[in-house]
C-alpha cells in the first residue's frame, strides 16, 4: 500500500496579494481560528455570571484554573513578572486545545511548525528585550564576546536557536505523534485487509473460527476462566467480521482494525504528548524571560 | 479540484505573522474575558475576608473594652460598697460608744445625786434629831430646874441623856 504524509492541505491560494505575494490558506490557520474560537467561547463562558460568595461549580473551576496559572508563573519567575500570567496562560491553552483537537481528527495546527515558531518569535523578542533592559543595549552586546571575542559566532547562533529549539521541540514531538499516529493507523488498514481477506476469501473458515470462539466462550462461561473467555470473543468477533466480509460491498472495504486500536497509541502520542510539551513550552517561557532578566 | 499540501517543514511567512496576530488577539480575549474578570472576584473575595477579619478582631476588641469597663464598675461598686458599710459600721460604734458614755455619765450623776440626797437626808435627821435632842434637853432641863437638883446629878444626867440618844442615832 502508499501512505504519504504530508503538511497541512492548502485550501485556497491567493496569487499577487499586495505586499505578501502569493498567500496560500492552509488548514494551519483554518484550525487556529477554530481553537481560538473555541477557547474564547470557552473564556466568556467561564468569565460570565461571577460572584464572590456562593459560586457555582463553573466558577470554582474558572478560580482553580487562574489560580494554578497564577501559582505557575509565581513558581517560576516570581512575583514582579504578573503582566506576562495572559501570555504564558495564553501559549498553554492554545497549545493543548491545538494539540487534543487532533483527537477529534481535526488538523492540529501545533503539526504545523509556523505556529509554534510564531509563539516562540515573541518569546524571544521579550528575551531580548529583558536582556537590553537589565544589562542595557551596550551590555547585551558585549555580552556575546564572552567570554573571548572568536566565541561571537557561537554565542550569536545560541542566542538564534533558542526559539528555534522551543518551536521544533514542540512540533517535533506533535509531528511524530502524527507520523506515528498514521503509519499506526496505515499499517493496522493494511492488516485489516489481509487478516479478512484471508477469513472471507471461504465462508467454511470464518464460521468455524466463529464457531470456535462462541464454544470456547461457552465453556469459560462455565468453568468461570477469563483468559480462554477473551480468546474465545475476539475469536467470534474475527469470524463473524470475516463472514460479513465475505458478502463483499462495504463490509469488505472497512478497515475494521482500525476500530478502537489506534486509541492506545493517541493515549500516549495525543494526550500525553500534547499536554507536556504545552506544559514544557509554557516552563521554558517563564524560565528563559526570568533568565533574561535577571 | 485537487487537494494540495505544504510540505511537512515549510516555512510560510503568512501563516507566521498570521499566528503572532492570533496569538495576540487571543491572549487580549483571555484576559478581558477571563482572567481579569476571575483575578477581580478573587480580589474581592481577598478584600471582603480581610474585611470580616477587620471587623471580628474591632468586635472582639469592643466587647473586651466593654468587659474591662464592667469590671471596674463592679470593682469601684464593691469598693463602695464596702466604704458603705464600714462607714455605718463606725458611725454604729461611735453612737453605741456614745451611748454608753451618756449612760455612763447619766449613771453617774444619778448616782452621784442620789449619795449627796442621801447625804443631806443624813445631815438633815442628825440636824431634826439635834433639834429635837436640845428641844428635849431643854425640857429635861426645865424638868430638871424644876425638880431643884443637884449641880452634879444634873451634869450627869444631861451626859447619860445625850450619850443614850447618840446610840440611838
Amino acid at each position: 500500500m502508499e501512505m504519504s504524509i504530508n503538511g497541512a492541505r492548502i485550501l485556497a491560494t491567493f496569487e499577487n496579494v499586495p505586499l505578501l505575494g502569493t498567500v496560500h490558506l492552509t488548514q494551519t490557520l483554518v484550525v487556529s481560528w477554530l481553537v481560538m474560537l473555541i477557547i474564547s467561547v470557552l473564556c466568556i463562558w467561564l468569565g460570565s455570571g461571577l460572584k464572590v460568595t456562593g459560586i457555582s461549580r463553573k466558577q470554582a473551576v474558572a478560580e482553580m484554573i487562574v489560580t494554578a496559572l497564577v501559582d505557575f508563573v509565581h513558581d517560576k519567575m516570581g512575583t514582579e513578572f504578573d503582566h506576562y500570567i495572559p501570555l504564558v496562560g495564553t501559549i498553554f491553552i492554545t497549545s493543548i486545545v491545538s494539540n487534543l483537537i487532533s483527537l477529534l481528527g481535526i488538523w492540529s495546527p501545533t503539526a504545523d511548525l509556523m505556529t509554534e515558531l510564531a509563539w516562540a518569535l515573541v518569546v524571544f523578542v521579550l528575551i531580548t528585550y529583558h536582556k537590553i533592559k537589565s544589562s542595557g543595549i551596550g551590555g547585551y552586546l558585549k555580552s556575546f564576546l564572552d567570554p573571548i571575542f572568536i566565541m561571537a559566532p557561537i554565542n550569536v547562533m545560541s542566542e538564534l536557536f533558542t526559539p528555534i529549539s522551543m518551536a521544533c521541540r514542540h512540533f517535533g514531538n506533535i509531528l511524530s505523534g502524527t507520523v506515528i499516529s498514521a503509519l499506526i493507523y496505515g499499517s493496522l488498514t493494511a492488516a485489516s485487509y489481509a487478516l479478512f481477506g484471508a477469513l472471507g476469501s471461504s465462508r467454511v473458515i470464518a464460521i468455524a473460527v466463529a464457531a470456535a470462539g462462541g464454544g470456547l466462550i461457552y465453556l469459560s462461561t462455565r468453568n468461570g476462566k477469563k483468559a480462554p473467555k477473551i480468546v474465545g470473543i475476539v475469536l467470534a468477533v474475527l469470524g463473524v467480521l470475516g463472514l460479513l466480509n465475505s458478502f463483499g460491498g462495504v463490509f469488505a472495504s472497512f478497515p475494521w482494525l482500525t476500530v478502537g486500536l489506534p486509541a492506545i497509541t493517541s493515549f500516549y502520542f495525543d494526550w500525553f504528548s500534547g499536554c507536556i510539551q504545552a506544559f514544557i513550552f509554557c516552563t521554558l517561557t517563564t524560565i528563559f524571560i526570568k533568565q533574561a532578566a535577571g | 479540484m485537487e487537494t494540495l499540501y505544504q510540505s511537512l517543514v515549510a516555512v510560510e511567512p503568512v501563516t507566521l505573522i498570521a499566528n503572532i496576530c492570533n496569538l495576540f488577539i487571543q491572549m487580549l480575549i483571555i484576559k478581558k474575558f477571563f482572567l481579569d474578570k476571575i483575578l477581580a472576584i478573587l480580589d474581592q473575595r481577598r478584600n471582603a475576608a480581610d474585611k470580616e477579619l477587620n471587623d471580628a478582631k474591632t468586635a472582639k476588641d469592643e466587647a473586651l473594652n466593654i468587659k474591662k469597663t464592667y469590671e471596674d464598675n463592679m470593682l469601684q461598686a464593691n469598693a463602695k460598697a464596702n466604704e458603705i458599710l464600714a462607714a455605718a459600721q463606725k458611725t454604729a460604734s461611735e453612737r453605741s460608744e456614745k451611748i454608753i458614755a451618756e449612760a455612763q455619765s447619766s449613771a453617774a450623776q444619778i448616782k452621784s445625786k442620789a449619795s449627796a440626797d442621801i447625804a443631806q437626808e443624813k445631815k438633815k435627821a442628825i440636824n431634826d434629831a439635834k433639834n429635837e435632842i436640845s428641844g428635849l434637853a431643854m425640857a429635861i432641863a426645865g424638868k430638871v430646874v424644876e425638880r431643884e437638883l443637884a449641880e452634879s446629878d444634873q451634869q450627869s444626867l444631861i451626859d447619860r441623856f445625850i450619850d443614850e440618844l447618840g446610840d440611838q442615832v
